[in-house]
């Protein structure tokens, strides 16, 4: 049957409900494209024959083919899209840097696709608060302190607070932190957050 | 809504403080507190109270409902009823845990009330699901919250819209011919 | 509670789908029992019983709910679908006696989805189709809440393999709510956690690299 390809697809990023962005399938992809333009150039021919010898039983074939291609448009889209909320959920929870690991799985455009996102999120985080700007990637649960004591999960390197004080983030170090520098680090499991 | 940030809204709850240092009044675009004056007591944001606490700066006045006998009576009515009582504070649960997690010791016989709050927060609890139930099977097209409290109404939220997102799609199948579409989607 | 930011879009339900949502793609997927009304030229190969060039008028095979959905015409006689046995009287009475015993999962997965979509075709049982949908799930859905606002941590799996993909959703939507408030009784709701989606990355990688 036509459009079996293009559920694989489908089902591959169905199968990680969690959020996680499968490698781009660019083969699929084509091979999807070239059903459709196979598809396509069937009907040409049929509707081309059922004009000149009015052959008008030749319809319901084309009528389904035609079924076939925008099904696979609805398809392509749809991945597409669904990528696109998977890679826009990045820059949440990863920050404006991705690791290689999660960057090798988009293709070119979706990189381009990304950067374009980052800035535009940027430039109204800088357009807010009277011109002050605001990072609404911060505090994304109520505060309860400024400062917060947190334990390195890993060695993470020389790290700057604000009065100027370069801290060692070694594993299984304690420091006692202002909140905001330490959320996306948390988020990104440098550091664990310590409730007493 | 997360429930810390049901408990951030209750941290704007007043309660009574008696300070133990002295301090102007501060002006804040919250508005205005103080002044403070050791063994005077004063009302502030639960916020501000558990701050001083913690830093032992001040003893904190309980709210009057958090009292045993008090919170037996509501217990009482709430399992009497079939509709749901009024509650002592909108924030009744989240003032709870706060107090009682930072100033146990300036809270009478705490163990005790904790227990009470949590027995009537089961009781309402189960109360809501039975309504919930209700209204679902008989097909309600609304519902009066009275009473309700926030946490309440938000542990049961999510599940509670998606589900009724689904039974009037459901129920619209019943008008034939409501959709207005036909066949679009392949 | 986890605040996930990818939020995948929610499938339609009713008998409209939702263009983009996975879910309805995968829903729109299964099959459906039909006979062919026409013949259709030169398309005999998708017929696997035989070699001939075209699908003959009056061929029984199974086409996906999409292309069934695409073909169908009212007026004219294209194919007639064939109702899933889920869907007939022996089974709705079944269900509209018990729906608690029913094993949706087995079913369906869609058994709500399939059967809403089924109302698109003309057919003189849609009307106790629509009604038996709905009252399974009226009847279902006490179970199903207390299950999902289950605060014992009890072990629901065994109720949770027999609910339709519907019903699953919303019994994750329930144990999200009880999770987060639990997790807020016990004092750390206002803890800062790592990122879901960032902690899975990181166990696939460990999997991928062989240690």
């Amino acid at each position: 049957m036509f459009c079996e390809k293009v559920i694989e697809l489908i089902r591959e990023l169905h199968r990680m409900s969690d959020g996680q962005l499968p490698a781009f399938n660019e083969d699929g992809l084509r091979q999807v494209l070239q059903e459709m333009e196979a598809l396509y150039e069937q009907n040409q021919t049929d509707v081309n024959e059922a004009k000149s010898e009015g052959r008008a039983d030749l319809i319901p074939s084309i009528k389904l083919r035609h079924c076939c291609l925008l099904r696979n448009q609805r398809c392509v889209t749809a991945y597409c899209y669904d990528r696109l909320l998977r890679i826009r959920s990045l820059r949440w929870e990863y920050g404006s840097v991705l690791p290689a690991n999660v960057r090798f799985h988009m293709c070119a455009e979706e990189v381009q696709w990304f950067s374009q996102y980052k800035k535009s999120l940027a430039s109204f985080m800088r357009s807010l608060g009277g011109g002050e700007g605001l990072d609404l990637t911060q505090d994304m649960k109520p505060p309860k302190s400024l400062y917060i004591e947190v334990r390195c999960l890993k060695d993470h390197g020389e790290f700057e607070i604000d009065d100027g004080t370069v801290i060692l983030l070694k594993k299984n170090s304690q420091h006692f932190l202002p909140r905001w520098k330490c959320e996306q680090l948390i988020r990104q499991g440098v550091l664990e957050h310590v409730v007493s | 809504m997360d429930p810390s940030e049901v408990e951030f809204l209750a941290e704007k709850e007043t309660v009574k403080i008696i300070p133990n240092f002295s301090l102007d009044k501060i002006y804040l675009i919250g508005g205005d507190l103080g002044p403070f004056n050791p063994g005077l007591p004063v009302d502030v944001p639960v916020w501000l109270a558990l701050n001083l606490k913690q830093r032992q700066k001040c003893r904190i006045v309980p709210p009057a409902w958090m009292d045993v006998e008090k919170l037996e009576e509501i217990r009482e009515l709430e399992r009497k009823e079939d509709t749901f009582a009024p509650v002592p504070s909108p924030y009744y649960m989240e003032l709870t845990k706060l107090l009682l997690n930072y100033a146990s010791d300036n809270i009478p016989k705490a163990d005790e009330i904790r227990t009470l709050v949590k027995d009537i927060w089961d009781t309402r609890i189960a109360k809501l699901r039975l309504s919930a139930d209700s209204f679902i099977s008989q097909l309600e097209a609304h519902a009066k919250l009275d009473n309700l409290t926030l946490m309440e109404i938000n542990t049961i939220r999510a599940f509670l819209l998606d589900s009724l997102n689904c039974m009037y799609k459901l129920r619209s199948n019943l008008q034939p011919g409501s959709s207005k579409g036909q066949f679009t989607d392949y | 509670m986890d605040t996930q930011s990818y939020l995948p879009l929610q499938p339609g339900v009713g008998m409209e789908e939702n263009f983009l949502s996975l879910d309805d793609i995968l829903l729109s997927h299964e099959r459906l029992p039909i006979r062919t009304e026409c013949s259709f030229p030169r398309l005999g190969y998708l017929e696997k019983s035989t070699d001939a060039q075209d699908i003959p008028e009056g061929t029984k095979m199974e086409l996906p709910l999409w292309l069934s959905k695409g073909l169908y015409e009212k007026k004219r006689r294209v194919l007639s679908v064939e109702l899933p046995k889920v869907y007939r009287e022996g089974w709705r009475t079944v269900f509209n006696a018990d729906p608690n015993v029913v094993d949706l999962h087995k079913m369906g997965p869609y058994y709500y989805g399939l059967g809403s979509q089924m109302l698109h075709f003309d057919s003189p049982e849609n009307p106790e189709i629509a009604q038996t949908l709905l009252q399974t799930f009226i009847g279902r859905f006490r179970r199903n809440m207390d299950s999902s606002q289950n605060a014992y941590n009890e072990d629901t799996s065994a109720l949770v393999e027999r609910l339709d993909c519907l019903e699953k959703a919303l019994f994750t939507s329930g144990q999200s709510g009880l999770n987060g408030f639990q997790s807020w009784e016990k004092g750390r709701a206002s803890q800062l956690t790592a990122s879901s989606l960032v902690l899975n990355y990181r166990k696939r990688k460990m999997a991928d690299v062989p240690p």
